[in-house]
């Protein structure tokens, strides 16, 4: 397919901005300024990047728990990002929600369950909605391999499938539910793409290394989807770089693969060295784009850590409407 | 007129659906059937397959499926057949449902409207008689409404579906075939009920007794019975128990200075434990005597008919246990 330069450049854009904050995200855990945990998303950029440049006005989101920066490719402000990671009032459920829960319905966010998969029917009432509304919009639900593995997720694609909704069920494959290696425990090759045809809907596996390549499946199913022909799943495989949670070891596997997958498989470098092979991108222009958006997320962060968090006598507050 | 409970509940769907196209209805059986115990019965004539669905048997996907819809604009009145069913979806209502809001922000509001049949019914067995409201008050941000009465179902059911927070909305289903006098312009009028206010079902000087559900009518009989004993029995169905309308109880506590709670369920973590808790500590000063909870035997419901019978608490046990109090 031919893309415009402008397009090419907002895929790496949004690209960057991923693996910088997910970056950022990790480094700021370390120096003990987020609380709880993080689940870092790095390595897994494309995959998300190149579905949701499938997106349009009206559609609809339900992330999963990495990449945290996965809202702000729909448009959720850094500021209320920052703000709800760093437990300030300023985030969207004033820092109660945490980092599973950041997003803003205005821009489409669902909202997420830290339950994994018990979330994965909440994208099929919007899709309701926009079937009920007759809009040619769609919902996205993503989901993990682990995850893909549990009943809601089946249940929510059954739905899907007898009430024809224009769900797009994504799967991000990145090889391991925490320590259990995705061919320990599922007997097909691919994870919720081999399964979609239980429920009669088309599926695309891509490189979730390769965000072109992403973009290109995503773009079938999402026209499918958008179609009004009913649901479809897109698979994206990709590797977790990091562990579980920051503190994970990793002792589970083998050091040397994790090392060559970020040598081979790194989307943002791989990504990068093509748009300036083909003089869609110079080293400046890359250089600059880096320094502006860390320069934004470094005055972004300093601001959210100077904001107020709630206290203890708003503790009731929006418990209920 | 006379009016079944079960009626009161079709109309209220009915009025709500006619007033508000952003109303539907989905769930096991509830459309061609008419949902299992009958009572959304001419509901796809009038308001057609895309406003009234029948689901696959998919729990956690009819609830989280109605958080989706909800939070974009439509008005879910979804529904779980027997309320054992919501044990299914737990998770989904309890993590997801009732936080929600407060976990995403005020943005994130959730107007849907859990319907579920509960408790007994006639050798119905362990796994279709229970009661959860106890279960759900566990978790905040849920409102539960649990009427007695057809006009009370009526007029909750209608505040539970205009209402922006999530209801569980439980029916003794016991009660769908129980009649009650009403007057008729004000039943076929356009009324609804607060959510979160008691009724006193009867006045009384000597015992305030709290009622939920299926242990209402039962407990006005026996207060009819005492009277004659010369016992004085103030019977209060809370009707919503989250939140709760604790003004209205700690009133009667004031007159009648004793207190006990009867409920369908299991007395261990029941509903009586948390208000006897709660009266106990707020109402130390006026009470002349310990809290009674009159509940289920803590056992599986039996299938056995007589066992059932024996298990969930009757006229006679509630009369005993309020001679003992004074």
């Amino acid at each position: 397919m031919a893309y415009s330069n402008e397009f090419l450049k907002g895929l790496y854009k949004d690209l960057l901005m991923m693996r910088l904050t997910e970056k950022r995200l990790y480094e700021l855990y370390a120096e003990g300024r987020i609380p709880g945990h993080i689940h870092s998303g790095m390595g897994q950029e494309a995959s998300f990047t190149g579905i949701l440049n499938t997106r349009k006005k009206g559609d609809y989101f339900k992330q999963t728990h990495r990449p945290a920066s996965t809202c702000l490719l729909v448009g959720t402000p850094l500021e209320v990002f920052f703000g709800e990671i760093l437990a300030k009032k300023s985030g969207n459920s004033g820092g109660r929600g945490g980092i599973l829960h950041v997003g803003r319905l205005q821009e489409g966010m669902l909202g997420f369950s830290g339950v994994l998969g018990c979330d994965e029917a909440v994208p099929v009432g919007a899709a309701l909605t926009i079937q009920m509304e007759g809009r040619d919009n769609i919902a996205y639900a993503f989901s993990g391999d682990g995850a893909s593995n549990r009943g809601p997720v089946a249940e929510a694609m059954e739905l899907a499938a007898a009430w024809q909704l224009p769900v797009l069920f994504c799967c991000e494959n990145n090889g391991f539910a925490i320590s259990t290696p995705f061919e320990s425990v599922y007997r097909t090759k691919n994870s919720l793409a081999d399964r979609a045809a239980g429920y009669g809907m088309p599926s695309e596996v891509a490189d979730g290394t390769d965000v072109l390549d992403v973009y290109e499946k995503a773009s079938k199913m999402v026209e499918y989807v958008r179609s009004g022909k009913g649901p479809a799943v897109i698979e994206c495989r990709d590797y977790r770089w990091r562990g579980h949670f920051e503190g994970d070891q990793c002792a589970y596997r083998d050091a040397k693969v994790t090392e060559e997958h970020i040598k081979n498989g790194d989307s943002v470098k791989n990504f990068e060295k093509k748009l300036l092979a083909d003089g869609v991108l110079t080293e400046e222009e890359a250089d600059k784009m880096k320094a502006d958006y860390s320069e934004k997320l470094e005055a972004v962060i300093k601001e959210a850590e100077a904001q107020p968090e709630m206290t203890s006598d708003e503790v009731l507050d929006g418990l209920y409407a | 007129m006379k009016v079944t409970y079960g009626k009161a509940i079709t109309a209220a769907l009915q009025e709500e659906m006619r007033r508000d196209d952003k109303v539907m209805i989905w769930g096991e059986d509830v459309a061609q059937f008419g949902n299992i115990f009958g009572l959304t019965r001419g509901l796809l004539e009038e308001f057609g397959p895309k406003r009234v669905r029948n689901t696959p048997i998919v729990e956690t996907a009819i609830i989280g499926s109605a958080i989706g819809a909800a939070e974009t604009g439509l008005r879910p009145v979804v529904e779980l057949m027997y309320s054992d069913f919501t044990m299914p979806a737990f998770t989904e209502i309890f993590h997801c449902v009732s936080k929600w809001r407060y976990m995403h922000g005020p943005e994130y509001k959730l107007p849907l409207v859990i319907r579920n049949a509960s408790g007994s019914s006639n050798g119905a067995g362990a796994e279709h008689s229970n009661t959860v409201e106890a279960l759900f008050m566990h978790a905040p941000g849920l409102t539960i409404i649990t009427p007695s009465t057809a006009y009370d179902a009526k007029g909750l059911l209608k505040s539970a579906i205009r209402s922006d927070n999530p209801v569980l909305f439980c029916e003794p289903k016991l009660l769908y075939q129980s009649k009650q006098e009403v007057d008729e312009d004000t039943f076929n009028s356009d009324y609804t009920i607060p959510i979160g206010l008691a009724d006193v079902k009867r006045e009384g000087t000597d015992v305030t007794l709290i009622a939920v559900g299926l242990m209402v009518p039962r407990a006005l009989e026996a207060a009819e019975r005492l009277a004659q004993e010369g016992i004085s029995v103030e019977v209060i169905d809370p009707r919503t128990l989250a939140p709760l309308d604790t003004e209205t109880i700690c009133n009667s506590i004031k007159k009648t200075h004793l207190l006990a709670i009867v409920e369908e369920s299991n007395k261990t973590n029941g509903i009586g434990a948390e208000f006897a808790a709660r009266f106990q500590k707020e109402m130390y000063d006026e009470l002349d005597g310990p809290i009674e909870r009159i509940a289920a035997i803590d056992v599986p419901m039996p299938y056995n008919m007589a066992m059932e019978k024996y298990v969930i608490p009757d006229v006679d046990n509630i009369c005993e246990t309020i001679r003992g109090m004074i």
